[in-house]
């Protein structure tokens, strides 16, 4: 029996945002345990060296050190962090949490100092002395995977973590077929997901019970204690992670760091909480990095702009080691699969690498692959625009999967299960006023150039198992659970295995599972983060939680509302079928007299008396679901952006933005908007200011704020947002996963709409960000051909 | 981004600061607003032993008028200066310049001595105060010295201050009738150190000739650059379109910036070109409208 939904579907306002907003929510530096030490890093300054000597006796010496901690120590007590894959094409090395032979980035964990506050334990690494032999430094993946490169594994035959192959038959006929084919080189920058919060880790070891608790800022509570299991050589019943309030993740969040398994080592061996905050430096050394892409591609098109096929080769540079538990194959995978898009595509074949080299590793961030796979086929697609001489808008239209063509296989044999691509361009271009940007675009200034951008996508969410076990992520169970709860004095409350980061799941989880069992908002809430409290799961990255932890928490709901009933329907001796349960109370449909409150439900329920139950009713109100939701759903998604160019400055002002989105089931449209808010922020970034710099000896310059360039509020458009709602046949829930898109279309959006204004100037696009430098050099190139 | 350890003092007077400054020289370092020294401490790229707090010197913090000179206190607030009226009537070209100093935040305690003393050769201030010919006025144990800019800002990060001595004020001088000045700076971001920055000041004669120009350029060297010979040729013509482009070439043609990060030599000599001819434009158009 479906219920009638009050809250879902609704702008309920999130009640975090009283804590968090008055600084009274608990951020992982803000706990207090008392006796806590806390932990410095000594890192690498090399980028790849082998370590000589390391000598620590004068830290040890220094005042307030508790303890010092070598690679050596750690060889002894831990395992190093392993990201496993299973199938062909996949190398993995171990991460040591402290770097024992070799350092292979600059950052890496060398050393760690104890002591009573951070002042002295940063004063003490001063005294530590690490003789380094600097060997070959690799900073540029195509060089790297070359034939005789030096190694940066010394275990590994080359560079090359991953790689794949992918034709999927009928690639050579599209290009034999063509009136038309492109052969492009495009690079995306390395990006950073720079969270408010920074990470950080508390470990406390109860010696009496022998149970180790690790505070972790944290996206994936389980995911990190099964690996912190591995790497410690614990059964998981002796380990507990909690994630506190925590400040933005969007992917880095996910892994497990050596900075994880240093605390809990201290904490071991001294009895003591033993506490690590990353700092905005370590951050922007250390926390995973995404995105740096070499794509070389070739698309086969008709000369009435109907794309044939593509032909792809994806050099990813994934950093020094693969990272648990997505591992260095991620983003290639990710980026080959998206490329076909919401397209008609026939043909498509690809070769897709993951290549080490001596920087930060590289990881899941918001867009994963996704970001690189459209906007290289989004700037693919405006060429085909430009060389046919049709609108953009068009050239789309003429290649879109049909609404009646869902359930679609893409190319890349993805399977699109729902969605409408030309009716989300349609609603977009109308939000934006097209044409009549278009008519005035004609009436630029002579130095200021207006460009319109569009991007189509598909978001690729809420994977289940399926999608983890077909990519051979071993690592990632795929599912996740709830367990909801009616307590004796009635108030209902789900336990569910996502960690939110900032995303609202307190008010969204809330909202649906008070319409589930048919109770106010005011009577429910949500336990996460608590491998102890809340059944084992995934967690929140991919955008997920609210497919699969959402589903998850229905699916568990709905038992207990079914055992709510039939206890009422004895209770009010009538037959369940004629029972209806809204606003906490239960009555016989039509007599609304005949009724039972779920207090009355839930105190009986727990005290049951001898015949106050059904016969085949057991006490209590609690069911656990684990759901393992279908390999994926999509949602899809327009963005058009209007810039303006100055083409003397090479400056870019984003003067218009407009998203339409489709993501099934709004559960919160204030939430969904404030997600594509801030993803379209992310994406702008990676367009035209983010990127990690290496120079040529892997030195990293990009180590501040001040020279890592996030877009503030001053650089950002107001962004409208307008949608679409076609609900999954997929999900239990009617839900797609949405956090995403908001970067995967603006990043081609923007770059589309910078392409466009200067295409009056010969200027084409290829490679982000968009600094000024960048599209001056283009600009002034373009003027001296003649 | 812990600093080292370092011992604190708070003078209460000039006198005792210098007195300090004094015993302690290349071990001490002066602070005022933080938002540069701050940094510096907490990546441990700088390490003294002694830090020498000024806010709590009173009579540092002053924007008045002294013998046709604004005259503003070293420790002045950059956001007190940027919502002073008698800057915005008197040194309309600081007044352009403050909001493009970093953020709200940072201004609010950034000071105006604090930036000079810094002397980031991308920075507004030095580049505002060359442009128009203003004075450093600094206090050693032996007493005043006035100093122009160009003996004041001496290098990268360096300036003529002797470890032992304050910057204690600036004196710019009031604007002049017929004059219209400007500053355009091209920054990554709003609030970023800029990429190139110019101050620009022209006085027209009565018949609308241009009868004075001064152009300083922040951003493409160690020290403010005053294009001074590439202005000459402006005196006595008629601001035009092409006098400030030609203007504009020739400045470019002298620089020789560094490359870095977010901006080539090259891209930088282009933006000095560019940035001289609106500056210049837009300063000429004041001039005429008596804006200032
Ligand atoms: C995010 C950010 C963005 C910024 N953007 C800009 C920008 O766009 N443009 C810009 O110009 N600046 C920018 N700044 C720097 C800012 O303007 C600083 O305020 C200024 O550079 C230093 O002033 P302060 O008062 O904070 O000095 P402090 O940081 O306290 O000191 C700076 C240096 O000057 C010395 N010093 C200070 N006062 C005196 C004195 N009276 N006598 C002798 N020595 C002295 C100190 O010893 C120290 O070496 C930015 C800063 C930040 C953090």
């Amino acid at each position: 029996m479906a219920m009638a939904r009050r809250y879902v579907s609704t702008r309920v306002r999130r009640r975090e945002d009283p804590q968090l907003l008055t600084g009274r929510a608990r951020y992982l530096d803000d706990l207090r345990l008392s006796g806590t030490l806390s932990v410095a890093i000594l890192r690498s300054p090399h980028a790849h060296a082998r370590l000589v000597e390391v000598d620590v006796r004068p830290a040890l010496a220094a005042p307030g050190v508790e303890a010092v901690l070598t690679g050596e120590d750690v060889a002894r007590l831990a395992r190093p962090i392993r990201a496993e894959m299973s199938g062909p094409g996949y190398k993995t090395s171990g991460w040591p949490a402290l770097a024992r032979d070799k350092v292979r980035f600059v950052g890496e964990p060398v050393v760690a100092v104890v002591a009573r506050d951070r002042y002295g334990a940063e004063d003490a690494l001063e005294e530590v002395r690490v003789t380094y032999d600097p060997l070959p430094v690799l900073t540029n993946a195509e060089l790297s995977m070359r034939p005789g490169a030096p190694r940066i594994h010394d275990d590994l035959t080359d560079n090359i973590l991953f790689h794949t192959r992918f034709d999927n038959g009928a690639v050579e006929r599209a290009f034999v077929a063509a009136e038309l084919r492109l052969s492009h080189t495009f690079r995306h920058g390395r990006c950073t997901s720079a969270p408010m919060e920074n990470r950080g880790a508390l470990a406390s070891f109860d010696a009496a019970e022998g149970i180790l608790t690790l505070w972790a800022s944290s996206q994936s509570p389980h995911l990190l204690r099964s690996g912190l299991a591995e790497a410690l050589d614990l059964p998981e019943s002796r380990l507990r992670v909690i994630c506190p309030a925590v400040g933005g993740g969007f992917g880095p969040k996910m892994h497990l760091y050596p900075e994880d398994i240093i605390v809990c080592l201290l904490a071991q061996r001294l009895g003591r909480p033993v506490k690590w905050i990353e700092d905005r430096r370590e951050n922007l050394l250390t926390s995973a990095q995404a995105r740096e892409h070499v794509n070389h591609i070739e698309m086969a098109a008709t000369g009435d702009g109907v794309i044939l096929g593509f032909k792809a080769t994806l050099i990813c540079d994934v950093g020094a080691y693969s990272l648990y538990p997505v591992t260095a194959a991620l983003e290639p995978v990710t980026a080959a699969s998206i490329i076909p898009g919401p397209y008609r595509i026939q043909g498509y074949s690809y070769d897709a690498y993951a290549v080490a080299t001596n920087k930060c590793p590289a990881g899941a961030y918001r867009g994963v692959g996704m970001a690189l796979g459209t906007f290289v086929r989004e700037r693919l697609v405006d060429m085909v625009a430009r060389r046919t001489g049709l609108d953009p808008a068009e050239v789309r239209r003429r290649n879109f999967i049909a609404a009646t063509d869902v359930p679609f296989t893409t190319a890349s044999g993805l399977v699109i299960d729902s969605g409408n691509p030309t009716e989300s361009l349609d609603q977009a271009l109308e939000a934006a006023g097209y044409d009549a940007l278009r008519k005035d675009q004609r009436r630029s200034s002579t130095t200021t150039y207006r460009g319109i951008g569009l991007c189509s996508y598909t978001e690729f969410t809420g994977m289940g198992s399926g999608t983890f076990r077909r990519r051979g992520m071993s690592q990632i169970a795929g599912h996740d659970a709830a367990t909801v709860r009616v307590e004796p004095t009635g108030e209902v409350r789900g336990f569910v295995s996502a960690a939110s980061q900032g995303q609202g799941h307190a008010t969204t989880l809330a909202q649906v599972l008070a319409d589930e069992i048919g109770v106010p908002m005011a009577a429910v809430s949500i336990v996460e983060g608590d491998t102890e409290r809340c059944p084992y799961g995934s967690g929140s990255f991919a955008s997920r939680s609210m497919v699969v932890s959402g589903g998850a928490l229905i699916l568990a709901a709905r038992r207990v509302r079914d055992k709510v009933i039939a206890i009422a329907a004895h209770m009010l001796e009538a037959a369940r079928g004629d029972l209806v349960m809204e606003e906490g109370a239960i009555f016989v449909r039509g007599m609304a007299a005949r009724r039972v409150t779920l207090g009355q439900v839930a105190r009986l329920a727990y005290r049951p008396a001898s015949g106050t139950l059904p016969p085949s009713v057991d006490p209590a109100l609690e069911a656990t679901q684990y759901y393992d939701p279908p390999p994926a759903t999509f949602s899809i998604g327009t963005h058009v952006a209007v810039v303006d160019v100055d083409a003397e400055t090479g400056q870019v002002a984003i003067v218009r933005y407009v998203v339409s989105e489709d993501c099934g089931t709004m559960v919160n449209p204030m939430i969904v908007e404030g997600q594509i808010h801030g993803a379209v922020a992310q994406g702008i970034g990676a367009a035209l200011y983010e990127d990690v710099v290496y120079d040529d000896a892997g030195q990293p310059l990009t180590t501040s704020f001040m020279d890592y360039l996030l877009p503030t509020t001053m650089e950002l458009p107001a962004i409208e947002v307008v949608h679409t709602e076609t609900p999954p046949p997929v999900t239990v829930s009617g839900f797609k996963g949405m956090a995403e898109g908001g970067t995967i279309g603006a990043t081609a959006a923007v770059a589309n709409a910078v392409a466009d204004a200067l295409a009056p100037l010969g200027v084409e696009v290829h490679e982000l960000p968009l600094s000024p430098d960048r599209l001056y050099r283009l600009i002034h190139q373009a003027r001296k051909r003649p | 981004m812990k600093p080292p350890p370092f011992e604190y003092f708070t003078p209460a007077s000039v006198e005792d600061a210098l007195a300090l400054l004094g015993e302690h020289r290349e071990q001490a370092k002066v602070l005022a607003g933080g938002q540069s020294l701050v940094p510096l401490l907490n990546f441990r790229l700088a390490r003294p032993r002694y830090l020498v707090d000024l806010n709590g010197i009173p009579h540092l913090d002053y924007i008045r008028e002294e013998d046709g000179w604004l005259a503003i206190g070293a420790m002045t607030r950059q956001r007190a200066v940027e919502r002073s009226a008698l800057v915005r009537d008197r040194c309309p070209l600081l007044a352009e310049a403050m909001p493009q100093i970093g953020h709200v935040q940072i201004r609010n305690r950034g000071t105006i001595g604090g930036s000079l003393a810094h002397a980031d050769p991308a920075a507004e201030l030095p580049a505002i105060v060359a442009a128009l010919g203003g004075r450093l006025v600094v206090r050693g144990p032996d007493g005043e010295r006035v100093m122009a800019p160009e003996r004041f800002f001496v290098g990268y990060l360096t300036t003529a201050l002797e470890p032992f001595e304050l910057l204690v004020g600036v004196r710019l001088p009031v604007r002049r009738s017929r004059t219209g000045h400007a500053f355009v700076e091209v920054s990554r971001r709003h609030g970023d150190f800029a990429l190139v920055g110019v101050a620009a000041a022209l006085t027209l004669d009565a018949a609308g000739a241009c009868a004075d120009a001064a152009l300083a350029l922040t951003g493409v060297g160690p020290t403010p650059v005053v294009a001074a010979a590439a202005t000459r040729v402006l005196v006595g013509q008629r601001p035009s379109a092409e006098a400030f482009q030609e203007v504009g070439r020739r400045v470019s043609e002298t620089l020789e910036p560094d490359s870095d990060l977010h901006a080539s030599s090259e891209y930088r000599k282009h933006l000095a070109g560019v940035l001289t001819r609106r500056a210049l434009t837009r300063a000429a158009e004041r001039a005429r409208g008596g804006e200032g």
